[in-house]
């Protein structure tokens, strides 16, 4: 049986007239288990490969997803429902190949049909990733058994053939209904876009650079995703009536602010859907304002929770306590410190990015400086390393840089995909 | 069959429910896609499916050939019909190796026609784990589920009534975040009673638990000697020391002290002893007030060289006292007094937390006879308002009081100054409630 810790990292004190409280909630899981697939009492496991036959795959590109997708297939195990679903300007069903919307179970039979199916994919037509996640709603919903749902997402190319509206409202339309964790091969696709897909279900963004670290990527994914004994567990944060919840935001193992995620739990607890989970650790940011209270007084800010179905499997308490002693209320807590840069240093790096991409030097500059001397005083050297591809970094400490010249486009996607990935506080 | 996808009630030629491709009956070349139909040039797969089609005549079961019939817009590309060979096809597919093979048939296309999702299940009832003062219900975790206050510890605030005469109530009051007073109380039907009230030292460690221990103690030896009340008043102050010491020893860095006072009313005649600053009044409904102990204290000490006595005890030593129970204690002996109680009033022991506020034995009389006009003659009612009156007036220390209803008993006095002849009987012993502390947090 799974057990869930939570662990909260804040410094409660409060200066007289102080109202906001921050802490990170650190939760683990440990003994997941995998999926179980023909279990009823936890609902049952699908899957849904989505690989990209658009024009710009070519012959040799849509070989390869084909391939990879047989190497997710490989890695599903037997009696999880599965699909596979080949996008392009449109949603087609490769994978079962029958006459109506449905999933098979899988079995060695059907993960052998399927890998004929991949056969039949041929490069052609335009992207509507919309339209792929549509299809990939609608293929789950013809299992109301399912209580895992999780997708792979393969794209080359931007959304070229929906409006940004239309891939939004399809976003929208799916947001909760399932996972997915996209990929992007090459240098063609937009990174934002996938990000916003990956975010709004759950998901991980990442950059493919060539076809060949395709197979063992899905494979990968695939058997992380099997791994994600708990189906679906939920963040709950509470917070005293008369207070406001000013974030809730993971930031470990990644950045996603969870904030726009709430649904209602009750009057004052507001629920934020985490997806599935294996044996890991996920550390939470929850900021909380409260009505300030006379010196000496304490009480709860928030109650920060796991719940896997209805039941409460994990809870931290978030404290706060009005002192007078500056010594007690100036001190920031390391790990709230820590992730606060985290986040700074997203931001940074996507903004700088933006700004380079519109020809706006003078901000890329400024922001990426930032990003370094951000990426530094968090300890981060993998994103000091990557923005060192795209900038000269001249002072780490002050962030003084100079733009690159020639830059691999490559490079750049790379440190935009991984800018939401964070590293975890440093022991003291 | 091991496939399952769900059936389509809407495919009709669908009866068997075979969908792995396995030739059938009709297709002895091992086409599994049906034929290839009608030359489809322009590669347009979104048409309804021909039923018609004369080359099918066995209603090919693996529909692929038929078209989604839900399908909306223009089909990609695709290669044209030609068959895949099926009898290559039953090993694992080594699918890749001579370029994208061909298309044999047109894919389902999906229209993204999502399903509602189901309601959510609804809340488990919540368990009771007390009601906040807010109006809100305490959590497990201890603190309340509406404004996030913390539950109040029963040590901050705990009752008792062993008798229809007798009650007492200790609380932690409103500046101290912890209760180091202590009261322990008996009584019976015949009015005899039993009160004790200690104050643990904040300076010392433990004085919590010392004071908790040492009021136990002492009403233990009060209530199961046959000695006359002086000499039990003297044996239940040592047993509340070596109470105080034993606390001590279990935390060996620390010196738990704490304040004692107890009153024996038995007979008519209501005995007191004393050690520190916490006190003993008698005030009967008739007659002058009196105060029975003497405090160990600077104040007193200062009151005795001297100074006038509100001074005395406004000074910054004031509550310094001079004399504890503690096991660094230099003198544990109590002070005895006694005085006679056979009309109607009220024995009181009490801490500082209280008499702060009232100090001298008429104007602590005024107050009690204040609260008793409003709260009426139940002497836990009474003891609730005295604590309540003292936390309005700050709360500054932790308070603490214990009484005794004497002389025939709680009267309902309407006026100032009653008429002795009242007396209101005691209610039937069947009635009487059980004797013991109640702890409850309030």
């Amino acid at each position: 049986m799974a057990e869930f810790s939570a662990t909260v990292y804040q410094n409660e004190f409060l200066p007289d007239g102080g109202t906001d409280v921050h802490a990170i909630v650190s939760v683990t899981c440990a003994g997941a288990g995998t999926v179980t697939p023909m279990s009823s009492a936890s609902g049952e496991a699908g899957e849904i490969i989505i690989v990209d036959v658009s024009g710009s795959m070519d012959v040799q590109g849509v070989r390869a997803a084909a391939y990879a997708a047989s190497a997710a297939l490989d890695q599903i195990v037997d009696g999880v429902w599965f699909a596979i679903i080949a996008g392009n300007h449109e949603a087609a069903l490769c994978y079962p190949d029958g006459t109506s919307a449905a999933m098979v179970r899988m079995s060695p039979q059907t993960r052998l049909e399927a890998k004929r199916s991949l056969q039949r994919l041929a490069p052609g037509g335009g992207t509507a990733m919309g339209r792929w996640l549509l299809a990939a709603g609608q293929l789950f919903g013809s299992v109301p058994t399912l209580t895992k749902k999780h997708a792979i997402l393969l794209t080359d190319g931007a959304n070229q053939h929906e409006t940004p509206q239309e891939l939004s409202w399809a976003i929208e339309q799916v947001r909760g209904r399932f996972q997915a964790d996209c990929r992007g091969l090459g240098a063609a696709w937009q990174v934002e876009e996938v990000r916003r897909i990956a975010q709004a279900l759950m998901g991980s963004v990442d950059l493919i650079r060539t076809w060949d670290g395709l197979p063992e990527d899905f494979a990968a994914l695939m058997e992380q995703s099997m791994g994600r004994g708990i189906t679906d567990a939920q963040l709950r944060v509470w917070a005293p009536q008369g207070a406001e919840v000013l974030f809730v935001k993971q930031v470990s193992p990644t950045l996603e602010d969870l904030s726009s995620r709430r649904v209602e739990v009750n009057a004052l607890t507001g629920g934020y859907d985490t997806g599935a989970w294996g044996d890991e650790t996920r550390d939470f940011h929850v900021a909380v304002r409260l009505a300030p209270k006379a010196v000496g007084q304490e009480q709860l800010a928030s109650r920060v929770q796991l719940a896997v179905g209805d039941e409460v499997v994990a809870q931290g308490l978030v404290k706060a306590r009005w002192s007078a002693d500056s010594l007690l209320t100036a001190q920031i807590s390391p790990e709230v410190a820590h992730y606060t840069g985290q986040t700074e240093l997203a931001s940074a790096i996507q903004d700088g990015l933006r700004a380079k991409a519109l020809g706006d030097d003078a901000t890329a500059t400024s922001k990426l400086g930032r990003a370094v001397q951000l990426a530094r005083e968090t300890g981060d050297e993998a994103a000091t390393s990557r923005l060192a591809r795209v900038v000269e970094i001249e002072d780490a400490a002050t962030g003084r840089v100079t733009l690159k010249r020639n830059v691999d486009k490559l490079d750049e996607m790379e440190l935009d995909t991984a800018s939401t990935k964070t590293t975890r506080v440093r022991q003291q | 069959m091991t496939t399952e996808p769900p059936p389509d009630p809407t495919d009709p030629t669908d009866p068997t429910g075979d969908t792995d491709g396995t030739p059938g009956p009709g297709h002895p070349t091992g086409d599994t896609d049906g034929p290839p139909g009608p030359p489809n040039p322009t590669g347009d797969t979104d048409g309804p499916p021909d039923p018609a089609d004369p080359s099918d005549p066995t209603g090919d079961t693996d529909g692929t050939q038929e078209t989604a019939p839900r399908s909306t817009g223009e089909a990609p590309d695709r290669a044209g019909p030609e068959v895949a060979d099926l009898e290559v096809a039953e090993e694992e597919p080594e699918p890749f190796a001579d370029g994208p093979p061909p298309l044999p048939t047109p894919m389902l296309v999906l229209d993204g026609t999502l399903p509602d999702e189901p309601a959510p299940a609804p809340e488990p009832e919540p368990v009771d784990h007390g009601t906040c003062r807010c109006g809100g219900a305490f959590d497990a975790d201890g603190w309340c589920t509406e404004c996030g206050e913390r539950r109040p510890d029963p040590r901050h605030h705990f009752t008792a009534q062993p008798s229809p005469t007798v009650a007492a109530v200790c609380d932690r009051g409103i500046r101290h975040s912890d209760n180091e007073d202590a009261m322990a109380v008996w009584g019976d039907e015949e009015g005899r009673a039993a009160l004790v009230v200690c104050d643990g030292v904040t300076t010392a460690t433990r004085s919590a638990e010392a004071s908790m221990a040492a009021a136990d103690a002492a009403l233990q030896v009060l209530t199961s000697s046959t000695d006359a009340p002086a000499e039990r008043l003297v044996a239940a102050t040592s047993a509340a020391s070596a109470a105080v010491e034993r606390v001590g020893q279990d935390f060996p860095d620390s010196a738990p002290s704490c304040t004692f006072v107890a009153a024996v009313v038995e007979d008519g005649t209501a005995t007191f002893g004393s050690v520190g600053d916490s006190r003993g009044y008698w005030l009967p409904d008739q007659g002058e007030a009196h105060r029975l102990t003497t405090d160990d204290s600077m104040a007193e000490e200062q009151v005795r060289a001297g100074m006038d006595r509100a001074s005395a005890e406004a000074s910054p030593l004031a509550h310094t006292i001079t004399r504890w129970l503690g096991p660094d204690a230099p003198d544990q002996r109590p002070a005895v007094t006694s005085v006679d109680v056979d009309q109607p009033g009220w024995v009181l022991v009490c801490s500082d937390g209280l008499w702060n506020y009232a100090s001298e034995p008429a104007d602590l009389r005024a107050v009690v006879r204040a609260e008793e006009r409003r709260v009426g003659p139940d002497p836990l009612d009474l003891a609730q308002a005295l604590v309540a009156w003292a936390n309005d007036r700050g709360g500054a220390d932790n308070i603490t009081v214990a009484l005794a209803r004497t002389g025939g008993g709680a009267t309902d006095r309407p006026g100032e100054e009653a008429e002795p002849t009242v007396e209101t009987a005691y209610p039937e012993e069947n009635d009487a409630p059980a004797a013991g502390q109640d702890g409850t947090h309030g």
